[in-house]
């Protein structure tokens, strides 16, 4: 019986001896659940006819929904491996925690706080040249303004992550972003090279090209449009602006039933060096009859009246 | 009458008046390891350091948010007792992961202002021309300071928040006692800061109001700081809930060497502390010297 299975057990016990339930209930000690390690592969790797590793489906396994929310702490970095034991993913540094048993209760103003603090507590950040270290604070500072995606510009690559759902063909990868600023890309996978920058035109996701190496499916992506953030935080922030010159490489390794994604920016007209995300791990959504939620319209956020710098 | 029979009669009035062993003398009572555990966690959660959110369904444990810091702050800094106070604009950045701290001064007296950027991470220790300095050709000079570098981490890390982090990295090493009615927190630092001892007081919200250094060796006698911090306060421009002293007072061999008020604090901003080329190349020259 799993620990729920007890504590409805002894609710239900409790009632009929008439003890009050939730006397019973507030002595019960929840397992915390640590949701945000890393998932451990399970099963074979499928692989195409031509022997690449089949990366088709969709990839939303480790999410409590459809989005993915419950992973947004490891993709910020962090794991939590039990209730006391955290670290840093980028460092292995270790963070300190406290079981989640008797902390104080709070509200929804104390929560959005802690959730930006949460996001930011992570140590795996792009370094710019110093010039630009004033820009990129002030940016995040007033993320509620100056955020692209809270005016609807999209999310752009590599922002947009992992994909939701992967259609692995002969000739191209499509990749599909459900939800809040996701969108998709056809990703050929022929062996052409990357149309020369200066005749391309600048667009959100940029010109993708992939190939093999090995087992991980490489997509060199570059002519972007400059006014996208490359940052990961789910919730706004971070002011991790970019130029025209912003040329992105990602990597897609299928294990078993867990895919990793890294994106690495390179951009010297404003990083010191280039810079490579922490690993985003994903699993295979494992319900047959699963399928992609809409994606929702967006709407911009009237932010600018804001007289607080409270980040949303 | 012997002493130890002396003793046994003040015990037994303890017990027979019912008073805690502790209120009849102002000597040093440590406590045990749980009692350890729930004093650093106090601390934690008086800073605003314990936090956790909806992320993951509500179950997550609570963690420690304080990462990065940047704080910016106006007062005096001394010399010896002869000189003058300096009117200082202070501003500091720092990080716990890795362990660096980035502080510019600006000190005035009368008309001339001297203008410093102090810089640490890990092991190496370096004063930067310009902000950034040593980054990029054309951009400032980057000039190394590695006899500076435990002075420098150890402003790190008896900061309210390296405090709680330090002690609680310490594990059984940390003791809690209570003394004249407050609680210290006692704890070794390690590393580079190995034989330097920390002690934190806190005051009646569980906010650390002084901390102590001792150095037991002591030709690092300028290691021996006292700190007070007062005034908590959440003073971000973005609310947070995560308190900093507003008013910082530090003493060195009991001579005062600042005095700063706090203006504005943030947590968690961008704050990189990249090591320049020539820095690194340096301390590992220093390095192979030592050996």
């Amino acid at each position: 019986m799993s620990y729920s299975g007890f504590a409805v057990f002894f609710a239900m016990i409790s009632a009929l001896w008439w003890i009050p339930g939730m006397a019973v209930a507030q002595d019960f000690v929840a397992p915390s659940h640590p949701v945000t390690v890393r998932p451990a592969p399970t099963g074979p790797t499928p692989r195409t006819a031509d022997g690449h590793p089949d990366l088709t489906g969709i990839w939303n396994g480790m999410g409590g929904n459809l989005m993915g929310v419950s992973n947004q702490l490891h993709n910020q970095g962090i794991a939590v491996e039990s209730n006391t034991s955290t670290h840093d993913i980028h460092s292995g540094a270790k963070i300190e925690a406290w079981p989640a048993t008797n902390r104080k209760p709070h509200n929804i103003v104390d929560d959005g706080h802690a959730a930006t603090l949460l996001h930011r507590v992570g140590s795996n950040l792009p370094v710019y040249k110093p010039e630009y270290w004033e820009k990129v604070n002030e940016l995040d500072l007033n993320s509620n303004q100056d955020d692209p995606s809270n005016n609807c510009v999209p999310f752009g690559v590599p922002r947009v992550g992992i994909p939701t759902y992967i259609a692995q063909l002969p000739t191209h990868v499509i990749f599909i972003y459900a939800g809040f600023g996701g969108g998709y890309r056809m990703i050929p996978i022929d062996g052409r090279k990357h149309t020369p920058l200066d005749d391309l035109d600048p667009t959100y996701d940029g010109e993708g090209i992939g190939h093999w190496e090995g087992d991980s499916l490489v997509v060199d992506t570059w002519g972007f449009i400059g006014d996208t953030w490359f940052d990961q935080l789910e919730d706004g922030g971070g002011g991790y602006f970019h130029t025209e010159n912003m040329h992105v490489i990602e990597r897609f390794h299928r294990d078993g039933n867990t895919l990793t994604w890294t994106a690495t920016v390179e951009d010297p007209d404003v990083l010191l060096e280039p810079w490579t995300t922490t690993p985003r791990v994903e699993t295979l959504n494992p319900d047959p009859k699963a399928v992609l939620p809409e994606t929702l319209p967006c709407s911009e956020r009237a932010f600018s009246h804001a007289v607080s710098k409270e980040r949303h | 009458m012997k002493m130890t029979s002396a003793v046994g009669w003040v015990m037994t009035l303890v017990v027979l008046l019912g008073l805690p062993a502790g209120s009849c003398s102002q000597t040093e009572r440590t406590t045990g390891s749980g009692d350890v555990a729930k004093t650093l966690k106090a601390a934690a959660d008086a800073l605003g350091m314990a936090r956790w959110s909806g992320l993951g369904g509500g179950e997550l444990p609570e963690i420690d948010v304080v990462n990065r810091v940047d704080f910016r702050a106006t007062g005096s800094t001394y010399g010896s007792d002869e000189e003058p106070a300096l009117t200082t604009e202070y501003h500091c950045a720092l990080s716990y992961n890795p362990p660096a701290m980035r502080v510019e001064m600006t000190r005035t007296v009368g008309t001339v202002s001297q203008h410093t950027i102090q810089t640490v991470r890990e092991n190496y220790a370096w004063n930067e021309s310009e902000l950034g300095g040593g980054l990029e050709p054309g951009r400032g000079t980057a000039t190394p300071d590695m006899a500076a570098l435990k002075q420098r981490l150890l402003q790190l890390w008896i900061l309210p928040y390296g405090v709680v982090k330090a002690s609680s990295a310490a594990g059984d090493k940390t003791k809690v006692s209570k003394e004249n009615g407050n609680t210290v927190i006692s704890f070794p630092l390690t590393g580079e800061l190995s034989g330097i001892t920390v002690r934190a007081t806190l005051d009646d919200k569980n906010l650390i109001a002084k901390v102590e250094t001792q150095a037991d060796n002591r030709s690092l006698s300028r290691m021996d700081l006292e700190t007070q911090y007062s005034n908590y306060a959440d003073l971000g421009e973005a609310p947070t809930e995560v308190l900093f002293p507003a008013h910082i007072v530090q003493k060195q061999g009991g001579h005062k060497v600042m005095d700063i008020q706090v203006k504005s604090v943030d947590i968690s901003p961008y704050l990189v502390f990249p090591v320049p080329p020539n820095v690194r190349k340096e301390a590992l020259r220093q390095s192979a010297v030592n050996k």
